[in-house]
């Protein structure tokens, strides 16, 4: 399943920004909602050892151009063997973005890892799940 | 437009400082105002990048004036992130050439030391864009980027951009303001620990104290700023357009050069923005003193050391003479009036006459570039 992105199209210049924002960068323009698959290629991407507070270490970032224009920034599960130019599949795990196509293992991993109650934990999963079991149903039903 | 002079130059050793920031803010005023035989100033331009989260206090140009004995003397203060010591020396500049003072104090400085690592990126890191920011991005990050995105796309190695670090450090170890005063070897920077892959420990500027001054006069004087330009570009990085040239830098160059009335190729030698050390070759491209895809081969054949055609960063830059933040702008500046006094002992450029001071606010978002000359 691709996840599909919120973002905004300057009306001037067509520039695309993600996420939304009420002006263009360039322009003293209204931007116009738009939304991106959230499939793309790797421009850059490093790995923090000493990363901020409220971050694990190692924490992998990258920027990804999206089909359809806009960039944007993500986290990511590794980098071994990335290359810049490689084509990445971008997914929500309990709202923050991760590029790659994460298996289930990994996911719950990624999930796991983050700070947060354990409450909010406890109901992402069962959204995330949720969402998995639809779009499953969704695909037997086509 | 009235002719702007620099009259007086001064700034503190920069590195791990016990007194507090304005002390040093004095220290370096102090010895700007003595080196002009100025008195009191007409106005004061104040720089301190955040010194509300660093230090504690705010309305920070009453507090360094009236520190200074000058509380009668008008204070602003000027922030543009990491390039606040550039813009306020802007600040100044254009009070007298607007014909509104007649000289300026400029003082930049910083107090960092103090703060744990984590807490002082974290600080520094309010500069970025804050949705970048939940994601983990600090300065090193964003830096790192750039770093992956140069190697990738430009074809620049490692090793040239180590060199620009070994090389100011070897600069360093003839400047007794300088934070770090030992050489360093490629393979030291090489293999000292991963910050932010592809970038090391050693690619990066230190956190250090200080602060830098320069007196601003309409009386004529040994070295006129010749032109200054300012430039800007989006807060968030994901925004730009590319990642390996910055065009803020671009920007502000194409401005000071027309105010100047000359080009690169009449820089004898320049402080360039090393904060990171591909930053610098970067940096040495957008300014247009080497020319496209060449700076890391001209950094790798020396061309930019203290005995090459055009010495980069003679100070150390902000890799070795470190950065102080609001300090930098003002302290590379200083360091381009030593030099075109001819006063900058074993580090001497020889036979200089035009100079180039370039500072980075941000990641590349509010550049600045002023032009010095020997009158």
């Amino acid at each position: 399943m691709i996840e599909t992105i919120a973002a905004s199209r300057c009306p001037r210049c067509d520039m695309v920004v993600a996420p939304p924002t009420t002006y263009c960068p360039y322009h003293p323009v209204a931007m116009t909602p738009a939304t991106l698959p959230g499939v793309g290629e790797i421009v850059s991407f490093t790995t923090l050892h000493t990363p901020p507070e409220g971050f694990r270490s190692p924490l992998h970032i990258a920027i990804v151009e999206l089909d359809g224009g806009g960039r944007f920034v993500c986290h990511g599960a590794g980098t071994r063997g990335l290359k810049v130019g490689a084509t990445v599949a971008i997914e929500a795990v309990d709202d923050v973005y991760y590029f790659s196509h994460l298996g289930a293992m990994e996911r719950a991993r990624l999930f796991w890892r983050r700070a947060g109650h354990a409450g909010d934990r406890v109901n992402a999963i069962a959204r995330s799940v949720a969402k998995r079991v639809r779009s499953l149903a969704a695909k037997k039903t086509a | 437009m009235q002719s702007v002079f620099v009259a007086g130059a001064g700034m503190t050793r920069i590195g791990r400082r016990s007194e507090p920031l304005r002390e040093l803010m004095a220290e370096a005023g102090r010895v700007a105002l003595a080196d002009a035989g100025v008195e009191t100033p007409d106005a004061i331009v104040v720089a301190t990048m955040n010194p509300e989260e660093f230090v504690g206090d705010g309305n920070f140009a009453s507090h360094v004036a009236t520190h200074l004995g000058y509380a009668g003397v008008p204070a602003l203060r000027i922030e543009t992130a990491t390039s606040s010591g550039a813009a306020a020396v802007y600040a100044g500049f254009a009070q007298i050439a607007a014909g509104l003072r007649r000289t300026v104090l400029v003082v930049g400085g910083e107090k960092m030391t103090h703060l744990a690592t984590p807490r002082v990126s974290e600080i520094i890191g309010r500069s970025i864009d804050p949705y970048e920011r939940t994601y983990g991005a600090t300065m090193p990050a964003l830096a790192g980027l750039v770093t992956r995105a140069l190697m990738t796309r430009q074809g620049v190695t490692l090793r040239e951009i180590s060199q620009v670090a070994v090389k100011n450090h070897a600069h360093a170890t003839r400047n007794p303001f300088a934070h770090f005063q030992q050489a360093v070897t490629i393979e030291d920077v090489l293999e000292s620990r991963i910050v932010a892959d592809p970038l090391r420990l050693m690619h990066c500027c230190p956190i250090s104290d200080g602060a830098a001054a320069l007196v601003l006069t309409a009386d004529r004087a040994s070295v006129r700023i010749a032109g200054v330009g300012h430039g800007a570009d989006t807060l968030a990085v994901r925004h730009r357009l590319e990642l390996t040239s910055f065009a803020a830098t671009r920007a502000a160059a194409r401005e000071a050069f027309a105010m100047a009335g000359f080009g690169a190729e009449r820089v004898d030698a320049a402080e360039v923005h090393d904060a990171f050390a591909p930053f610098e070759l970067i940096s040495l491209e957008d300014l247009g003193l080497v020319p496209p895809g060449k700076a890391g081969r001209a950094t790798l054949d020396g061309d930019t050391s203290l005995d090459g055609r055009l010495p980069i960063n003679p100070s150390g830059g902000l890799k070795a003479r470190g950065h102080p933040l609001a300090a930098t702008g003002v302290a590379q500046l200083v360091e381009c009036v030593w030099q075109l006094r001819g006063r900058a002992g074993t580090r001497q450029v020889p036979d200089v006459a035009r100079m180039l001071a370039h500072s980075i606010g941000g990641l590349a978002t509010n550049n600045w570039v002023t032009l010095l000359e020997r009158v």
